[in-house]
This record gives C-alpha cells, structure tokens and sequence, in this order.
C-alpha cells in the first residue's frame, strides 16, 4: 500500500511534513514521522501543497542556477544570453521562498518567473543546438560534439525545474479546506463569464494531473540520463558504476510512460524506481564530490575542479527526476 | 629487404620478434582508417606522403645507395616486413634537392647538401680506414659501431672531412631529417599510439591518458633491442637533479 | 554505427567555394584596398605579424593610409594549414640564416614566423603579462637594462588586449600585477595534471587552465577550442588567437592593404633625414619602391636588425638608425628547457593545447638563489617528430634506442622551463659576409652566448622542474636544453647612445622610421612575449594617432603619453565573457 504510506526520505517533503504536523498525543519520532507523510501524502492529493512545492522549486533553482553557473563560466559568458539563465535561477530561488510564504506571490511572482525561465530553457535548448551546429564538423560529427560542445539537453532540464514552480503556482495552499477552494473572486468571475474554469486548472488544484507529471518524470530523465550517458562515455565507464543512471534512465522512463496507461504502474513501479533514482543520484553526488576532491590539486584547486572535475550537481538533478516520479505517484489520476 | 633474424629485436626469451605489419603497442590501431575525419587539406598532404614519396633527385645513385644503408642502421626498420617499411631517403633527398632550410645553418658548417655529400665521403673513408673496404661492403656490426663513433662525436676516422663538418651538428641535423621523415607516416603513428591529425574532429578523452573510441589501448609485450646492437640503450643524461646543463646546446 | 565510423554525409570534402577562409565560419569578406607604388602612403608597417597586424588595425582605424607588407603568405586557414607536423613548415621562418657563438640558437620552427599573423600563427599562446619588476631589471637587481616606460605605462593595453585576443585564464591569477581574465580557464589535459601533482606536493602554486589566448567559449565567428594539441601547426578551428584572425580582418575592413609574398629589401633614406620608403621585390620577385610618409619595422628580432643594417647608406653607414652602434645587440632568448618525465600511466601528451598551465612561482628575484630573475615553469606537448628530435638530444638515444623510447611516446609527459636570459651586448644580430637568401639580399648571422647568470639561472630552474616531475610520479626523467622566444636586437630607451629607439618605438636618428615589434624589448622575463608584444603594438599606434600628422611633418619628439584608445578595438571585444577581478 504505497499510495497510503509512503516513506519518502527527501528533505523538501519532510519539512512540509513537520510544518503540518499537530501532535494530539504524546508524540514519538516514529509517530511523527509516519503522521507527516500521511499529511504531506494526503495535501499532494488533493493538490493542497503549493507552499510546499513552492519551496522545493524555490530551493532547487539555488542548485539548478550553481550548475548552469559554472557550465556557463566553463563557455566564459561568451553570449550574453548565457547570463539569463542564471540570473533567472536567481529569480526562481526568490520568488519560490517568497510562495512559500505568500499565496498572492505563489499565484503571481512564481507564475511568471517559472513561466519565463521556462521559456528561456526552451530558447537555450535552441542556442545549444546551435552552438554544437557550430563547432568544427558541425552536426556531422554527432558524437564528438555533442560531448565537447554545449550539454544539448541541460536546457529543458532546467527548464523542468521551472515546471515545477508553474505547477506549484495553480496549487492550493496547504491551509486550504479540502473541497471547493476556489475564491469568491474566482467564483464570482466564473458566474459573470458564464464560464466554468478551465478542466485543466480544476485538476491542477485538486492534484489530479498524475499522468501529466508521469510525462514530464519520463522526459526529464531522459533529458538527465542522455546526458550521463555521454559525459560518462567522455570518461571511458572508467568507474562501472557510472552504467547505473545510463541503465536505469531507460527502467524509469518506462515505468513512467507506463503510468500515463496503467494506475497500477503509478502506484507501483513509479514510486520504487523512482526511489531508486533518488538513491543513486544520492550516491552519484557522493562519488562526484569525492571525484572532484582526487582531481590533481584536490582541495588546493578546488573552484577549478569543482568546475571541471565531475558535475557534482548533476547527479542531483537525476534525483530531481526520480522526486518528480515519486511527486507523480502520489497524485490523483486526471478525471477521463 | 630480407631481415636478418640477427638484426631483429627480440622477446623474453631472447627469441627474434617475426617483423610485422605494425610493430608497437597498439595493435589493429590505424590512423589512415580514420580519414573521413581529417580535413581535405591534411588528408591531401599525408596521404601523398604514403602514396607518392617524391623521387630521388639529389643524391646520385651510388650516393643514394649508401646514405639509404645509413638510414637503415640510425633508424632501423627490421622489425617491420618490407612492404611495410617507411621511406626516408625520398624526403630527405626532396628537401636537399628544393635548398630547404631548418631555418638556420651553423657558421662552421657546410650548406645542408654539402655537409651530407661530405659525410658520405667520411664514412667511405673511415671504413676503408678501418677495413679496407667500403661502407656498403662492411658487416653490419662494423657498419653500426662505424656510425657510432659518429653518433658520439669521435668519428674513428677521416678526420680531414670532420674538420670542415663538425659532427655534432652535423648528426643533428641527419636524424633531425630521419625522424621528420619517419614519425611523419601514419604507419609510424599506429606504431607508438599518436592520433594522427585531429581537425574538424578531435579529442574528448583528454585526461588519464584514457583513448578515444577510434584509438587502441596498449598492449605491451616483451620487446628487447637486437643482441649486439649498438644504437640501444643510453645514460639518461640526467636521471636525478645535480648533474649539469646537457652539453648538447646545439639542438635549441 | 555509422556516424562512429565516418562523419555524417561522409568524408569531409575539399572547399568548393572561392571564400578566403580564416577558421570553419570567419572569412574575409569585401575587396582589400590596393595602393600603387607611386602614391604616398601614412604609414608603410614592414611585416604583418603580431606587432604589425595591431599596428595596421589600429592605423586603419586611425583614418591612416596604411600598407602592411609582409614577405610570407595571406593564409586561407582551411586550404594552406594541415593539422600535421611534417606538412606545417610554411609556418616558419626557414629562409636561409647562419647561427654561431658558443651557443648557437637554432631559429625556424622554434621561434620565427612567416606568413600574415607571423609568429602569432604558431605560437603556443601562452599569454602571461609582464611583472612590474621586468621594466626596472637594472635597478632592482644590478643587471640587464630598465625599459622607459613603466609597467602601470603598458598594464591598460595588457587589459585592452587580453579582451581583443581574448585570453582565457583563471579568475584570479596572483603572480606579478594580480588580475584575472575574462574568459574562464581550459579544462586539463594529462600534461597540466601532471604539473599540477608535481606542483601540489611540493608546495608550489599553480595557474590552471592559462593564461592562454584560445578561446574558452566561442566569439562571433571563432569557434571555441577543440583540444586538437596542433597549436605550433597554426589553429585550423580559430580559438587560437593570431592577428591573422584577430586584427587584419579588422583592419582589411578600415582600409589597410596587406601586401603578402613581398619581401622589404631596404629602407630609402631621403631628404632631411627622413625615410622616404621602402626597396621591396614583389611576388613576381620584381624589384619595386613604396613611398610612405612613415615606415614602422616590425619584423621581430632577426628581420628587423638585418632590414635596418641592409639599409646602411653614407649617412648612416653603420645601419639605418644605427648611430648608437646597437642594432642587433643584446638579443635575447628564452631558456627553454624540454623536462620530459616517463610515467607508469598513459599520459597522451598529443591531446589538449600544448600551453594549458604554468606557474610564475619562480620568476621573481630570490636572494637566496645566487642568480638574478628567475624562470616559470610550463606545459608544453611536444608532437612525435619534435618529441623525437628532444629524445634524440636528451638521451642521446638513435637507432633502435630511439624506437623504443619512441614506442613508449604515450607514457611521457613534457615541461617546458621558461627562463629569463639576460641581455648580453654580443649576442648580436649582424649581416653575413657570405650567404645571400634568395633575393640576393645578405642574411642575418646570429651570434648567441650563455653568460654566467644564464647559466646559474638554467641549472637551477631545470633542477626545479625536474623536481616537479619526480614529486608527480616520474620514474625516470631526463631534458634537453634548449632556448625558446626571441626579443632584443633593437631596443628601446631613454638613451639614444645605448639604445635604438625610445619608449614609443621612434628611432632616435630618425624621426619617422619605428621599430615596433619584439626587438624593441630591452629585457624580456620569464613571461611568453606574445602578449607584450601585441600590447607594446596598440601603445605605439595611439601614440602615433594621437600625434597625428605631426609624425610626418615634424622632427619633434613630443613624448606625452597618449590617451588609451579602447574604441579601437575591434569589433565584439568588449562586453563579453565575465566580469574580471581587477
């Protein structure tokens, strides 16, 4: 029964967890914890979790903004545009804590700083091809430019990040009664209108939209995985563990394409290959970092290695796409 | 040319390596199989170079004859069966008959074609000296510490013809010319492992020595110089830190 | 798969276009003006490389007339350059040349450039700045020569110039000035790994990934670097910076002419002792005269000494501009020793640029060391015919010795000494008696002699170096000793008895002929000269346009610094990469 106890070990959703919890009795750890969850579990559900997920958008854009930082810095800002990115991670961190915080900001600022950085990952996605067009031997040198020209799918990756924060801005706050949220601004716009909101809005805030993040885990990883594929080929598999987020990029994809057919797959493969992901990105940044560290110079070169030793937040963002997977199981199915 | 199993280098065991195709470390690996890659420019140079060495124009045949057993004592090819074998004297010959330069000729030196037509006279005259027969006539040990004398820079005879060649510069400036040939063919490339030209495509794996997926990994076997060669192993000039600036102050 | 075996849509084919190429996207578009003999021209700059394609960009830019002559080829980067050692000697300076004294420097290849870009085309691009320190040499330690000018005189075209190449290096570089570049650092080949192992065991800091005037990232039409080790075989993907792609478009464009394949004979002193222009032998090898309101001499340290002592006439029969008797003393080289290092592990020297990390740890004065200056340390990747040539004079390994070594070539890894030689008033550049180059004009003769604080400062620095290989793992090392750059031969000062021109590049005999280019450097650090070069070119030209016509009507010698002139670079220079640190 994963769909009504899950433990989900990830730091984002256990603070919303502690954030909700109000003990009624003596409480223990382990109660608290599996009470948490039960809550978190439940506010994803029913779509009551925008502060939560405005928070992890928020704090994640803080890693998804040092990472195309210091991948920029590695094609020295040569465009201008490279800038927008990062100042646009900014901006997403920002506008993420303050949702959290505020429903007016969640429901504006939020909106539209994911909105536009969401744009900008779609636009860089169109600069990077661009860029690997450019290289000596163009497009008729596949791999070798895909590998040593500008990471072709880094763009959309970070623009699922952004998604995120899109997603979380047609939230209901936590706080919200579980039935009929809807404001009587809203209600009274609809009346005037004669017009019911928009279905997909309706299922947004009452979190039935399982399908639509099934289909977003199965792009992201793939956009992750294809890039560990080749920059772990850049480096020869030297490590056999580097085969792990190339193999299981394809398990999860599966299992998340097949969420969008079977509720059963959601409940069920989803979440455990998901979990899984999440574990190894866990355990890819440990062995990044400790790559970084046994570059030549180690800790005395370590802004150089940290910026072109192993990408120690790649790994993350793989896990990012097994905490989408997991996101995805525990939401409602879209009403057909 | 045949090879004398006494000129080839040889195993563990001291058994004479068959020659073959591709000597080195690298087996299967190929340059020329990777082509496609280069650029039209490099690929119209180097494979001229394999295809169509230029013809021996400066040097007369009976000179020709003896500057090529030369080649094949400073820059020995045995371990390579002959179809295999990589021209050297065309390139040196092509340069010589063009009045290229290095850039540069030592003052107490001859111009380039000179100084190799004096040396070829020396080293007639030193066998003679030695032997009483020409270069081309002596054993090939004879012939080897003959040239040895030279690579030292106390050649063991016709000293007349050294004082107007001095014999340091002069051995630069030939191997300098035998290398350029050789390490230039792609054949010698798949032999120690070098990429080849790398232009539009080059390289990713640029750390740890790792190859690219066209490149071959090495594999090393028991390989010793011929017994009785002399051109083998020297005094590293400076294996640990005190010892003094190298004396060979003419090679900048 | 396919597209592992060959590019997509197959073998990459020759150009079908007419285009003049200079890199996969940058061409030379529009017509280039042409100036006939007879016609006055401002400014006549006698080779176009590192100094003259500053020069005649900045010129042009000026509003000046301007003609750049140079005696080698207008490369088409895609159908002249092959990404092969053997096949590059066009690259290089390998007209005929005699070389003496006790230790003769070998020129060609190592050290002279031939073509538009000149040198800039094969150097290794290191591109370190000067320290303060190399401008006041005699007076901080007793030896050598002070420079005019000061370093805070050069520093804002070092920074101009670190933009108009660019060079990528680290954020924060703590030798000499402190500063920090641009464009973000290279990523290592095994080569800097190695010197940064050496280096961080023993204690020494280390720049990682430049200072290196290749691109880290792409810019207008240059592409980013490719890592392809060809650097010294002239860049075919344009990341390397030469002028021939940084300024000569640029200058094409404000109308300049480059008039290659035309070898300057001799310089025509005319009336009121003022040069008039220029004896030349045209492509067809026909002699022929340009007139010119002011010549500029930029063809590095050997041309230009032979050009100014070609030109002797019954005024100055000793060499133009030579009344000081210094045209072409106090040349100067590098120490360049080759430390080569064989490890367990494969090092694949041939991948990444030959020049990816150094360090200036060593390049001040230590009063503990009983030499003056000092040296830095650097990666060099030598490709296998001049790693053969190096193996050949360091192990003194020939025949089947030189084979094995050979077979091993992945195993070794090179570093490259870089040491201040001093300059030392007989090693000269002089005209020889005897052989004539293929014009018939008479050749240089180069006399060159290591003197005792060279010597001193090369068997320490080699020692150090050789440290440095054993502390990262090196089971057996050895080097070859060899030198590397060339600067002197006329150098400036304050004193027309001592020097040849002053700190703007005018001769002091005569008002409108410069010498401008690595010659006018009276001491030259343990610094690649490259950057200073370029940096010393922009200086002379925003002196020359700030002096406006006054150069070619006046003898007066108005030594006002000019101010620096940013808006004529060229264009796309400013604005990019990051923010630097100071």
């Amino acid at each position: 029964m994963l769909r009504r106890k899950p433990l989900l070990p990830i730091l984002g959703l256990l603070l919303v967890g502690a954030l909700l919890y109000r003990p009624r009795r003596r409480p223990t750890a382990r109660r608290v914890f599996v009470e948490g969850m039960e809550a978190v579990a439940a506010h994803i559900r029913e779509g009551r979790f925008q502060r939560g997920l405005s928070l992890v958008a928020g704090l994640s854009s803080i890693l998804a903004g040092a990472d195309v930082a210091s991948e920029h810095y590695r094609g020295s800002y040569n465009q201008k545009i490279m800038w927008s990115p990062v100042v646009l991670s900014g901006a997403m961190t920002v506008a993420g804590v303050w949702g959290a915080f505020s429903t007016w900001a969640a429901r504006t600022v939020l909106r539209w700083t994911s909105l536009a950085t969401l744009i900008d990952g779609v636009v860089g996605f169109g600069f990077h091809i661009r860029g690997i067009a450019r290289k000596p031997g163009g497009w008729r040198l596949p791999v070798a430019n895909i590998i040593m020209g500008p990471p072709i799918f880094a763009p959309l990756l970070f623009g699922v990040a952004a998604y995120l924060g899109l997603v979380a801005s047609y939230l209901r706050p936590e706080e919200s009664p579980v039935i009929d949220p809807r404001t009587k601004a809203a209600r009274l716009r609809d009346f005037l209108l004669r017009r019911p909101p928009p279905a997909w809005r309706v299922e947004l805030r009452e979190g039935r939209f399982q399908k639509h993040l099934a289909a977003v885990t199965m792009l992201s990883t793939f956009f992750s995985g294809f890039e560990a594929l080749y920059s772990h080929y850049k480096t020869n598999f030297k490590y056999k563990a580097q085969w792990t987020p190339v193999i299981m990029t394809p398990l999860l994809m599966g299992a998340a394409g097949a969420s969008m057919k079977s509720a059963r797959v959601a409940r069920t493969w989803l979440p455990g290959l998901s979990l899984l992901a999440m574990l190894n990105g866990g355990v890819g940044f440990f062995y990044h970092m400790r790559g970084v560290l046994r570059r030549p110079g180690g800790l005395k070169q370590l802004p150089y290695n940290l910026i072109y030793g192993p990408p120690a937040f790649a790994p993350l963002l793989f896990a990012a796409c097994g905490f989408y997977g997991v996101l995805a199981s525990l939401m409602r199915r879209e009403t057909d | 040319m045949e090879s004398d199993p006494a000129r080839l280098p040889v195993d563990a065991e001291g058994k004479p390596l068959v020659p073959r195709p591709q000597p080195g470390y690298y087996p299967k690996f190929s340059t020329l199989s990777q082509q496609a890659f280069w650029d039209a420019a490099t690929r119209t140079v180097v494979l001229q170079r394999v295809t169509a060495p230029p013809p021996v124009r400066f040097f007369t045949a009976p000179e020709a004859e003896i500057i090529q057993r030369v080649i094949e004592h400073v820059l020995p090819q045995d371990d390579r069966v002959p179809e295999r074998q990589i021209p050297i004297l065309p390139f040196i010959d092509e340069r010589l008959f063009a009045g290229r330069t290095p850039g540069y000729r030592f003052e107490d030196m001859p111009p380039d074609g000179e100084a190799y037509r004096l040396f070829l006279r020396a080293v007639d005259l030193m066998a003679l000296e030695a032997h009483g027969a020409q270069f081309l006539r002596l054993p090939w040990h004879e012939a080897d510490v003959l040239l040895q004398s030279v690579h030292d820079g106390k050649p063991s005879g016709a000293q007349d013809i050294w004082k107007k060649l001095p014999v340091k510069h002069f051995w630069t400036i030939m191997m300098g010319d035998c290398v350029e040939a050789y390490y230039a063919h792609p054949w010698a490339w798949d032999e120690i492992g070098f990429g080849g030209p790398a232009y539009p495509r080059a390289y990713f794996r640029l750390e740890g020595g790792a190859p690219e997926p066209w490149e071959s990994h090495e594999r090393h076997y028991a390989w010793d110089l011929p017994p009785g060669c002399v051109s083998g192993e020297h005094e590293a000039e400076a294996a640990h830190t005190d010892t003094p600036t190298h004396g060979e102050t003419g090679s900048h | 798969m396919s597209f592992l075996d060959t590019p997509v849509g197959g073998a990459f084919r020759a150009l079908q276009d007419d285009d003049h190429h200079l890199g996969p996207m940058q061409r030379i578009t529009g017509t280039m003006r042409c100036f006939r003999d007879d016609e006055e021209v401002d400014y006549l700059v006698v080779g176009v490389g590192s100094a003259g394609g500053v020069l005649c960009q900045r010129l042009a830019r000026g509003g000046f007339k301007v003609v750049g002559m140079e005696a080698g080829r207008f490369w088409d980067s895609e159908r002249d350059w092959v990404s092969d050692e053997a096949g590059s000697h066009g690259l290089y300076w390998e007209d005929p040349r005699v070389i003496g004294g006790t230790d003769p420097l070998t020129l060609g290849a190592n050290n002279c450039g031939k073509g538009v870009g000149g040198g800039s085309v094969h150097w290794a691009a290191f591109a370190p700045r000067f320290h303060p320190s190399d401008f006041e040499v005699y007076t901080r330690d007793g030896v050598g020569a002070d420079w005019p000018i000061s370093y805070q005189d050069l520093k804002p075209y070092y920074e101009l110039l670190e933009l108009e190449m660019p060079v990528a290096g680290p954020a924060w570089y703590p030798w000499g000035d402190p500063h920090g570049y641009a464009y973000g650092p290279h990523p290592m080949g095994e080569v800097g790994n190695t010197l940064i192992r050496g280096c961080t065991k023993l204690g020494i800091g280390v720049s990682v990934g430049g200072p290196v005037a290749i691109l880290s990232g792409s810019r207008g039409d240059r592409a980013h670097c490719i890592y392809r080790g060809f650097c010294i075989q002239a860049c075919k993907v344009g990341a390397k910076a030469s002028t021939l792609i940084t300024h000569v478009p640029d200058a094409l464009v404000h109308g300049a002419e480059v008039r290659d394949r035309c070898m300057a004979a001799r310089i025509e002193l005319g009336k009121n002792n003022r040069v008039a222009g220029v004896h030349y032998f045209d492509r067809e090898g026909k002699a022929r005269f340009q007139r010119a309101k002011a010549v500029i001499v930029s063809g590095y340290a050997i041309e230009t000494p032979r050009l100014l002592l070609n030109s002797a006439c019954p005024e100055y029969p000793q060499g133009l501009a030579n009344s000081s008797g210094t045209v072409g003393k106090y040349l100067m080289a590098q120490a360049g020793n080759v430390i080569a290092g064989r490890f367990d592990e494969l090092i694949r020297m041939y991948k990444a640029p030959p020049a990816h990390c150094l360090t200036e740890e060593f390049y001040e004065t230590d009063p503990k060391r009983d030499f003056a200056r000092g040296f830095a340390i650097q990666t060099v990747g030598p490709l296998p015919i001049a790693f053969a040539k190096q193996m050949m004079a360091a192990k003194g390994v020939w025949g089947w010795g030189l084979r094995r070594t050979m077979m091993d070539y992945n195993h070794w890894c090179a570093l490259g000494l870089l040491g201040e030689i001093l300059p030392w008033e007989d090693n000269a550049v002089t005209i020889s008696a005897t052989d004539k180059d293929q014009f018939g004009l008479p050749v240089a003769h180069v006399t060159f002699n290591l003197h005792d604080n060279d010597k001193k400062l090369i068997a320490y620095g080699k020692n150090v170096v050789m440290d440095v290989m054993c502390a990262a793992g090196a089971e057996e090392v050895v080097q070859e000793s060899r030198c590397a750059h060339l600067v002197g031969a006329a150098r400036m000062g304050s004193d027309p008895a001592t020097s040849v021109v002053d700190g703007f590049g005018r001769t002091h005999d005569i008002a409108n002929l410069f010498v401008c280019d690595g010659s006018v450097m009276p001491t030259q650090g343990s610094a690649n000269p490259g950057l200073t070069i370029q940096a010393l070119a922009a200086r002379t030209a925003d002196y020359l346009i700030s002096q406006g016509t006054a150069i070619f009507n006046t003898d007066r010698r108005d030594m006002t610094p000019p101010p620096v002139r940013r808006e004529l670079s060229p264009p796309g220079t400013h604005g990019d990469g990051v923010p630097r640190l100071k």
